[in-house]
C-alpha cells in the first residue's frame, strides 16, 4: 500500500480509531492489531510475500529464545549464524541471485569459457532489505547480550512488521523499538500533533518535490544522449532532490504515522544537503542505515581503532556494502566507492567530525565558508547520484561525458519552471526549519493559531494540487 | 483525543472542500479528454480515434444537418479508442437510448481494426483495457471525480495553470489544436510522425478480426438508435503509403461493416486537397472543410 494513495487515506484513520478504541482492553490486543494491520498493509501489495516476513519472524523469535537460554559460546554462535544464514539467504536469493549469476557468466566468458545459465524471474519483495536488517539487529543484539530475548511473540511480530516503517525504514534497532511494544502507550496530544505536521511535510516532499523533479529527471536520464551538458546537469540536480524528497518524505510520513500510534522512531534524515562536508552528509543521510553499518559492521571490523590501513579498509568496506545494499547493480557499488573516496581524505586528516551541529546554528544566514562547504558537498553528491540513477555504468559515464562537453555552457533545453519555483520555496522552509527534527517542527509555533493553520492549509492544498500521476517510492525497490 | 480528531477532521474537510472546488474548475484546457466525460448522454455521436477527435467539428455538422440534438465528438486516440469491447462499452454509456433518430459518424482506418499485441484477438491484453475509457465507469457526470482520480493526464495544479495552451477541448468534444503552421515546422512534425509510424508502429500492428467484429457490433448497436455512416478521413500521402503497407485491402476487409451502415465515404482519394498538422491529423481549417463535406454527404443521403 502506498502512503500517497486513497487506500492508505482510508486505512490509516480506521486503524487509528480501532487502535485507540481498544487501548483500555490491553496492550496485547493493541499489538495484535498492529500485526494484523501491518500484514494487511504489506499484503495489499503482494500477499504471497507475507510468508517471508512470517517465516523471518518465527526464525528470529525462536533463535532469540535459544540465544537467551544457551550459555555455550560455540552453540550461541551457531544460532547467530543460522539467523544470518536465513535472513541474508532470503535477501541474497531475491535481490542478488541474478546479479551474481550474470557476473559469474561474464567472468567465465572473459576467460574464454562460455557457460549457459538461466536467470530466474525473481520478484523482489518490497522492503526486504529493510526488515531483514531490522530483524538482524535483534538477533545480533541478543547474541551480544545487549537485549533480552523477546518472550512475547505478538510484540515481536509487531516489531518486525510495524507497518509505518516496514517497507522503507527507518531501520529500527531492536533495543529501541522492541521495548516500546512492551510498554502501555497513552495518547500524547503533542506527539500526535507533531506527527501530523511531519506527515504533512513528508507528503510535501514526496508529492510536490520528488514527483515533480522525477518527471524532468526521468525525461533527461532516459534520453540523456539527446540533451546538452547544461540540461544533463539540470537532470542530475533534479534527481538529487527527487531522491531526497522521495526517501526522506517517506521517512517523515513513517515517523509521523508511528507517532500517531504512540511510537517514537529514530530520525532518518537531518537536512543532508546543508552539510559542509561529506562526513557530515553521511551523518545526516539515511541515518538508520549508516548507523546500522557503523554498529554492526564497521565497529566489529575494528572501526577506527587500528592503524590507518584498517581505517581505510573498513571505510571502503562499509561504503561498498552500503552501495550494494541498495541494489544488485555495479552502479550502486561505484556510487558507494565514490563516496568512500570522498570520505577518505577527511578520515585520514581527522577532519571527519568537524561539523556535528547543524550549519549556522542560531544564525539566520551561513558564513561564506559554510556556503562554500555546502556547495562543494552538494556538487560532489550530485556527481555521485549520477551513478545511482543511471541504468548502467556505461550510461553513467556517457552521461558524464555529455556533461563535460561544450554545451555545458549553453542554456538548458528544458525549463521546468514550476519545479524550480517549488524547489526554491522548499529549500527556504527546510533552511528555516533546519534546527528541528523535521522542517515543520518549529516553524510557525510562534505565529498565532489562524496564521499557522492557514500555512498548513496552503501546504496541504499544494500537496493535493501536485498529486495526480502517482509514483512509487524509489526506496521500495531496495 | 476527541478534540484533536475533531480538529483534524475539520481541517481535512476544509482542505478537501477547497480541493473539490478547484477540481470543479477543470475545463477544456486542463485535459484532452475530461469534458467528454462530463456532458449528459448524447444522441448524435462522432466515433473514432484522434483523427476524428481533432478533425471533425460538431458545430459544422449542427449547422448543416440542423438536427434536434447537437453532435458530440466522442472520439479519442488510437491507444484509447480503437474498436473493441472497451470503446463499445463506453459508447453504450454515452448514448442516450431514449432517442431513436440519432446520426452516428464512425470514422474508420486500418489502425482501428488492428492490435499491437502478440495475439491480436486477445482482448484482455488490449492496451485500452488499462486506459481512460476502461477506467471511467461514469461518463456523464460533472465534475467527474472518477475520471480525475484515475485518468487525469498530469498534476491537478494544471487545472488552475494549464500548461498546454495549444490544446483546447470544446464542450462538444472537439479537440482543437492551435499548432504552428509554418511549412518548416509542419515538415519537421510530419517527418517525426511518419518516422514513428513507419519504424515503431507499423511493425507492431497486426490485423485483428476481433476488432473488426467490434466495429460491426458497434454499427449494429448504434443502428438501433439512428443512422450510421462510415467515413475514412484523409491523411497525408506518406501516411497513406504506410497504411497501404499495413492493409492494402482495407475497404474489402470492412465490406460487411459497410453493408451494415447507411453508406461509406472514403475521403482518402482527396488526400492531397488538405493540410495536416503532422501527416496524420487534419489541420483545423482542413478539418472544417472535411466536416462540411461529410455533413453535406449525409444530408444528401
Amino acid at each position: 500500500m502506498l502512503f500517497n494513495s486513497i487506500d492508505f487515506a482510508l486505512f490509516l484513520p480506521l486503524i487509528f480509531a480501532a487502535y485507540w478504541g481498544i487501548a483500555q482492553k490491553g496492550l496485547r490486543l493493541q499489538n495484535f492489531l498492529i500485526v494484523i494491520a501491518s500484514y494487511f498493509f504489506y499484503g495489499w501489495w503482494d500477499w504471497r510475500f507475507l510468508s517471508l516476513i512470517f517465516f523471518s519472524t518465527i526464525v528470529d523469535y525462536s533463535i532469540g529464545i535459544k540465544l537467551g537460554e544457551e550459555s555455550v559460546p560455540r552453540k550461541r554462535k551457531m544460532y547467530l549464524w543460522l539467523s544470518l544464514f536465513v535472513n541474508l539467504g532470503f535477501l541474497g536469493f531475491f535481490k542478488y541471485y541474478n546479479f551474481f549469476l550474470d557476473n559469474f557468466v561474464a567472468a567465465f566468458s572473459f576467460f574464454g569459457q562460455n557457460i549457459e545459465a538461466s536467470n530466474l524471474e525473481v520478484i523482489l519483495p518490497v522492503g526486504i532489505s529493510f526488515y531483514t536488517f531490522q530483524t538482524l539487529s535483534y538477533t545480533i543484539d541478543v547474541y551480544k547480550r545487549n537485549l533480552e530475548p523477546s518472550k512475547d511473540f505478538v510484540s515481536f511480530a509487531a516489531f518486525v512488521s510495524f507497518f509505518p516503517q516496514l517497507v522503507a525504514g527507518p531501520i529500527e534497532r531492536a533495543t529501541k523499538l522492541l521495548p516500546q511494544f512492551y510498554t502501555p502507550r497513552t495518547f500524547d496530544k503533542s506527539l500526535a500533533v507533531d506527527g501530523l505536521r511531519q506527515i504533512l511535510w513528508g507528503f510535501f516532499k514526496k508529492v510536490v518535490i520528488a514527483d515533480s523533479c522525477a518527471q524532468t529527471a526521468n525525461l533527461i536520464f532516459n534520453n540523456s544522449g539527446d540533451y546538452s551538458g547544461s540540461t544533463l546537469v539540470l537532470g542530475a540536480i533534479l534527481f538529487t532532490f527527487q531522491i531526497y524528497g522521495d526517501f526522506s518524505g517517506y521517512s517523515d510520513i513513517a515517523i509521523g504515522t508511528a507517532r500517531l500510534f504512540g511510537f517514537k522512531l529514530m530520525r532518518n534524515f537531518a537536512f543532508p544537503y546543508f552539510s559542509r562536508d561529506i562526513a557530515e552528509f553521511w551523518r545526516r543521510w539515511h541515518i538508520s542505515l549508516s548507523t546500522w553499518f557503523r554498529d554492526y559492521l564497521y565497529i566489529p571490523l575494528g572501526g577506527s581503532r587500528g592503524g590507518t590501513g584498517m581505517k581505510v579498509r573498513n571505510t571502503f568496506i562499509i561504503f561498498l556494502v552500503s552501495g550494494f545494499w541498495h541494489g544488485a547493480n555495479w552502479t550502486y557499488i561505484i556510487w558507494g566507492l565514490l563516496n568512500a573516496i570522498y570520505f577518505l581524505p577527511l578520515l585520514l586528516t581527522n577532519n571527519n567530525r568537524n561539523h556535528i551541529e547543524i550549519v549556522a546554528k542560531g544564525a539566520f544566514l551561513p558564513s561564506f565558508r559554510e556556503v562554500l562547504g555546502m556547495l562543494t558537498t552538494f556538487v560532489l553528491t550530485v556527481f555521485a547520484w549520477i551513478f545511482f540513477r543511471a541504468d548502467s555504468v556505461g550510461h553513467a559515464f556517457s552521461y558524464m561525458e555529455g556533461i563535460f562537453s561544450s554545451s555545458l555552457f549553453s542554456l538548458p533545453q528544458i525549463h521546468p519552471i514550476t519545479t524550480l519555483i517549488v524547489l526554491f520555496f522548499f529549500l527556504i522552509i527546510e533552511w528555516i526549519g533546519r534546527e528541528g527534527d523535521h522542517a515543520l517542527e518549529k516553524i510557525g509555533l510562534k505565529w498565532n493559531r489562524p496564521t499557522r493553520l492557514f500555512f498548513y492549509y496552503i501546504l496541504a492544498l499544494v500537496v493535493l494540487l501536485f498529486s495526480g500521476q502517482r509514483q512509487e517510492f524509489i526506496y521500495f525497490q531496495f | 483525543m476527541k478534540r484533536i480528531i475533531f480538529q483534524t477532521a475539520i481541517f481535512l474537510l476544509i482542505t478537501g472542500a477547497s480541493f473539490f472546488l478547484i477540481l470543479c474548475q477543470a475545463d477544456g484546457r486542463s485535459d484532452a479528454f475530461y469534458l467528454k466525460f462530463t456532458t449528459p448522454k448524447q444522441t448524435n455521436l462522432i466515433i473514432g480515434t484522434s483523427r476524428a477527435a481533432q478533425g471533425l467539428q460538431p458545430p459544422i455538422f449542427d449547422a448543416v444537418l440542423k438536427k434536434e440534438q447537437p453532435f458530440f465528438n466522442y472520439a479519442f486516440t488510437l491507444a484509447q479508442s480503437p474498436f473493441g469491447p472497451v470503446y463499445l462499452n463506453s459508447i453504450q454509456k454515452k448514448l442516450d437510448t431514449t432517442k431513436r433518430n440519432g446520426t452516428f459518424i464512425i470514422t474508420v482506418d486500418p489502425w482501428t481494426i488492428c492490435s499491437e499485441t502478440e495475439t491480436p484477438n486477445d482482448s484482455t491484453s488490449f492496451r485500452e483495457a488499462n486506459l481512460a475509457l476502461a477506467n471511467t465507469s461514469n461518463v456523464n457526470v460533472k465534475p467527474n471525480l472518477g475520471y480525475l482520480y484515475h485518468n487525469f493526464g498530469g498534476k491537478y495544479h494544471q487545472i488552475l495553470f494549464p500548461v498546454n495552451s495549444k490544446m483546447y477541448l470544446h464542450e462538444d468534444g472537439w479537440l482543437e489544436l492551435n499548432l504552428r503552421t509554418d511549412t518548416a515546422t509542419i515538415h519537421k512534425r510530419t517527418l517525426r510522425k511518419m518516422k514513428d509510424y513507419r519504424f515503431n508502429v507499423l511493425p507492431k500492428y497486426k490485423f485483428s478480426s476481433l476488432r473488426l467484429q467490434y466495429l460491426i457490433k458497434t454499427i449494429q448497436y448504434l443502428s438501433n438508435y439512428g443512422t450510421v455512416f462510415l467515413v475514412r478521413i484523409p491523411v497525408s500521402e506518406e501516411m497513406m503509403r504506410i497504411e497501404n503497407e499495413l492493409m492494402l485491402d482495407f475497404n474489402f476487409k470492412i465490406k460487411e461493416a459497410i453493408l451494415l451502415s447507411k453508406d461509406y465515404l472514403d475521403l482518402t482519394k482527396e488526400n492531397s486537397s488538405f493540410t495536416y498538422t503532422d501527416g496524420n491529423h487534419l489541420y483545423k481549417k482542413s478539418g472544417a472543410i472535411v466536416s462540411e463535406k461529410i455533413a453535406n454527404w449525409i444530408k444528401a443521403k
